[in-house]
């Protein structure tokens, strides 16, 4: 008897294919050799998996069906609720910087915020800028010193600050200047693929998102003509 | 679905989002019919659409397109089975007489659609999302099919042979393959 025999006997017992002749064949092999029935025991619970997974599976690759209709709004509202822009008060999402750093096989605690803060643009009539740059994972991955560099360039004579939770860029956020003069706060948000732009003067408030579409450079260009706009 | 597809719904793209519901609509809607259809098939589409509308609150915790469809499919097996237990339930409190008891299949076992002792019983949404996507990944076509054919449909060695195009000798080793397959993935937690 060999093992391929067994198997095909055993397969067809648990499948109830077996007739009588190979039913008798595998009790008197489980009979004979005693410690099959550990083999075939494992084999029964193999079959009970395949019989709760593969219908699943089975699931998985259909393509049958049409979304319907009316679901459609109902879902969109959901997307711009969730993840639409403008959302400037949306903190980035923690269980995605949570992802990076498991894909990262970094076992360390302490993400990096990267931040930018320094009055950098100033002329006689235009706002105060102030850049900051939040990544959550920036240190880790060697990005956050290249994307620091382009931020620099767009509104030269930056400095760069360093923050660790999101907190500090909150209140940083809110913290403005005060006096008359327009100020504009620049966020870029490593983590949500965005810049963000606040503006402020007096008692009034302005804001606007920037999606990273094409490049953080030429974002940040677009966040400067609008901030130069107002 | 490709990776860029996948960063414009991170950020909301309702393009990318209306290809996205077309596209897995058809394996939400067939994971809560497996749970949903002797029971409560009325259900089905409403905890369909409310898969995707998880898989929206989670998209952002997603690091490779491959995983949208498996996660879509744990989520709408997760949400189909508390329903499921959560109707049974009331039933149960509130002292009506309906049978709970699972269908059975053509060989007599239970189709009980939230045995504990099932292999996604005790799985975390993320985790079964995982398993489901590495058992499409590594059973090597023909197994899945045969192992469907063999267990699920019931056809004998002879009819695989016949309708997969490979030798009446072969049908065990892929029997064989499969289940070696599913074991290395599942496991066996004889706890369960």
């Amino acid at each position: 008897m060999n093992d391929e025999r067994f198997f095909d006997l055993a397969m067809k017992v648990i499948a109830r294919q077996a007739g009588d002749a190979e039913r008798a064949e595998l009790d008197a092999l489980l009979a004979r050799e005693p410690e099959l029935r550990a083999e075939f025991a494992r084999l029964q619970a193999d079959a009970r998996v395949a019989k709760d997974v593969l219908p699943l599976a089975n699931a998985m690759e259909a393509t049958a069906g049409e979304f319907p209709a009316y679901a459609r709004e109902r879902l969109q509202t959901k997307v711009r609720q969730t993840l639409g822009h403008p959302a400037a008060k949306q903190k980035p999402d923690q269980s995605l910087a949570w992802g990076w750093r498991w894909i990262l096989g970094l076992a360390a605690a302490t993400a990096v915020i990267v931040l930018v803060a320094l009055p950098t643009f100033r002329t006689p009539s235009g706002p105060v800028v102030q850049v900051a740059m939040l990544d959550t994972v920036g240190a880790v991955r060697g990005a956050g010193t290249n994307e620091t560099e382009i931020l620099k360039q767009q509104w030269k004579n930056s400095t760069v600050q360093t923050f660790d939770q999101t907190g500090p860029l909150e209140n940083w956020e809110t913290n403005w200047p005060t006096g008359g003069k327009m100020t504009a706060k620049v966020i870029y948000d490593h983590a949500a693929g965005e810049v963000r732009v606040l503006l402020h003067k007096g008692n009034k408030s302005q804001q606007k998102t920037f999606v990273i579409e094409q490049d953080l450079a030429t974002t940040l260009q677009q966040a400067s003509d609008f901030i130069h706009a107002q | 679905m490709n990776p860029s597809d996948l960063h414009a719904l991170q950020l909301g793209d309702e393009t990318a989002w209306d290809a996205a519901f077309d596209w897995l609509w058809p394996t939400v809607f067939a994971v809560a019919q497996l749970k949903l259809q002797p029971f409560l098939p009325d259900e089905i589409e409403d905890v369909a659409i409310e898969s995707l509308e998880e898989l929206v609150d989670k998209v952002r915790t997603v690091k490779s397109v491959e995983e949208l469809k498996p996660l879509a499919a744990s989520i709408s097996h997760h949400r189909a089975v508390s329903l499921l237990r959560e109707r049974f339930a009331k039933k149960r409190g509130a002292g009506k007489t309906e049978s709970l008891d699972a269908p059975m299949d053509e060989a007599g076992h239970t189709n009980d659609p939230v045995s504990e002792t099932s292999p996604f019983a005790k799985l975390e949404q993320k985790e079964l999302a995982e398993r489901l996507r590495r058992s499409l990944a590594e059973l090597k076509p023909p197994q899945g099919e045969i192992l469907s054919d063999f267990f699920l449909h019931g056809l004998r060695y002879e009819e695989i042979a016949q309708k997969r195009g490979v030798a009446t000798g072969s049908v065990g080793v892929y029997l064989k393959r499969g289940l070696e397959t599913l074991r290395k993935i599942w496991g066996r937690n004889e706890n369960n």
